[in-house]
């Protein structure tokens, strides 16, 4: 299994024969590119294009962040596997409005599904979650009669808070408390985890994304404006409850993310460098947690797991197989 | 939409192995192989048999010429394992049929170092059919539509196409 680099201090990142060679004040670190995947960049990091067309060879796709942890853009090399073929398949089900409609539904039902999924796990261990849960399945009902994908996004965004709303009871934590959402910036804590645990979970699926033959910028649930990527976005929605959210009731739950991690920055908060750094970990550790997946018979990682989802969707536009979103089974 | 970049002896090779991996082939799908040491055969070939080595190039694909005896050509290919025994065998019988139509009479063998083994293939009439039996149905896999649809074989849990699949 390859490797996620994450870099948080600052230097500069090159290429040094066939490894990549990180120098910071403190050190230089080899990182060897066989068993790299993707690069992480949260520090001020120099780099030239040397070492870009190194990582176009390596087919290594890097991701920055700014300094308060914002996503800024990514390195997305040309693309190493390429399929006129799919392309295609890929813009007629977005151009044709029944075909996409088809899809972006099922990226919202798998949303809600596996936010129902999270709900009820956390409701059998006793947590007073009935409000919410009847709430989204009332909100639901209306997700087969809807016509178009901005009343899919918007039905999916009256669940979501709902289930965001249903946190507080989960986490039960007066340092974390919802008091709706915010973004750009996030006005609290738990906001700020929220924001932070998606755009984190949104460059997992581009680097997946990156390794298949779709193409990023065509997306079906979230409005493709030909600029920016869109098919990360709505892959994305399908694994926030499983991936992106676990990983803050974990990270909160067990006391490892503290008040202390976050930041009053700009006019809202921010988590800080410590902060990002074990969110980071928790979250790669939550991505190579692996589980027994029935069609493969073996052991599939939850990143692994993303890349089958692409599959899913691949196969769905080449009419193979109709697409069935992942399910948690807990 | 069979093209230049699959010959249509790498295409005999899917075919014996798998219909929907030619079809897959056929639109370009390579599959992403994460795991490098899956194609590892082809150096361990060049260490079994280095000294004999010449090469001929055929419809950009590289066949190893084993040896001259006189009028005699021997073509081949070292395998890693018989696992795709029959694959290599009409792939092979495919060499020797294109050469036979440049005017080159010649026998193959398939080698097998690990297994110690030895196969020798000739260009027979029954093979010359069923070559161009598969040609036929290669041509008709590559009109389908859509795919063919998966079926659980001993080939997939080797296939680079296993994740799709399965998935
Ligand atoms: S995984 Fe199995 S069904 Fe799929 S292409 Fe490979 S051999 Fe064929």
């Amino acid at each position: 299994m390859k490797r996620t680099i994450y870099i948080f201090s600052d230097g500069e990142l090159k290429r040094k024969g066939n490894t990549l060679y990180f120098e910071t004040e403190e050190g230089k670190k080899y990182i060897p590119v066989e068993n790299t995947s993707e690069l992480f960049i949260f520090g001020e990091v120099s780099i030239n294009k040397r070492l870009l067309e190194f990582l176009t060879e390596s087919e290594i796709i890097m991701h920055f962040f700014n300094y308060y942890g914002y996503y800024v853009g990514s390195y997305y090399p040309r693309q190493h596997l390429n399929s006129g073929y799919m392309i295609l398949k890929q813009a007629e089900h977005y151009l044709d409005p029944s075909k996409r409609l088809i899809l972006a539904r099922k990226f919202v039902e798998g949303a809600v599904e596996n936010i129902k999924k999270v709900l009820a796990y956390y409701k059998n261990r006793g947590k007073q979650l009935e409000k919410y849960i009847q709430k989204i399945e009332s909100i639901s009902q209306s997700l087969q009669s809807c016509k178009d994908t901005e009343g899919l996004m918007a039905i999916e965004g009256n669940i979501r808070e709902q289930y965001y709303y249903a946190f507080d009871r989960i986490l039960d934590n007066e340092h974390f408390i919802f008091e709706g959402r915010t973004r750009r910036p996030p006005k609290n804590r738990l906001n700020a985890l929220i924001s932070f645990a998606n755009s984190i979970l949104y460059t997992v699926c581009l680097s997946e994304i990156y390794h298949t033959h779709l193409d990023p910028r065509i997306g079906f649930l979230h409005t493709t404006n030909f600029r920016r990527f869109s098919l990360n976005l709505d892959v994305a929605e399908v694994f926030k409850p499983i991936i992106a959210d676990r990983v803050i009731f974990t990270l909160v739950n067990k006391g490892i993310i503290k008040p202390q991690h976050f930041e009053q920055k700009l006019d809202g908060i921010v988590l800080n460098e410590k902060g990002r750094e074990v969110f980071v970990r928790e979250m790669d550790e939550r991505l190579k947690a692996t589980f027994e997946h029935r069609g493969l018979g073996r052991h599939v990682s939850y990143r692994q797991l993303i890349r089958l989802e692409l599959y899913k969707i691949e196969k769905h536009l080449i009419g193979d197989e109709e697409y069935r979103p992942f399910i948690t089974s807990w | 939409m069979v093209n230049s970049m699959h010959p249509t002896g790498t295409l005999i090779w899917y075919y014996y192995i798998c219909p929907r991996e030619v079809w897959l082939m056929s639109r370009q799908l390579t599959p992403w192989q994460e795991n490098p040491f899956i194609e590892i055969g082809r150096l361990l070939s060049e260490e079994a048999y280095k000294r004999e080595r010449k090469e001929i190039h055929l419809e950009n694909i590289v066949i190893d010429l084993l040896k001259t005896e006189g009028e005699n050509v021997v073509i081949g290919e070292v395998k890693k394992s018989s696992r795709f025994e029959k694959s290599a065998r009409m792939q092979l019988a495919f060499y020797l049929w294109r050469l036979k139509q440049l005017g080159i009479e010649a026998t193959g063998q398939l080698l097998f170092p690990k297994e110690k083994k030895k196969i020798i293939v000739t260009l027979t009439k029954e093979l010359k059919a069923e070559l161009i039996e598969a040609q036929a149905q290669i041509k008709e896999i590559i009109k389908m539509e859509i795919p063919p649809q998966a079926q659980k074989t001993k080939f997939c849990s080797k296939c680079g196409y296993q994740e799709f699949c399965w998935s």
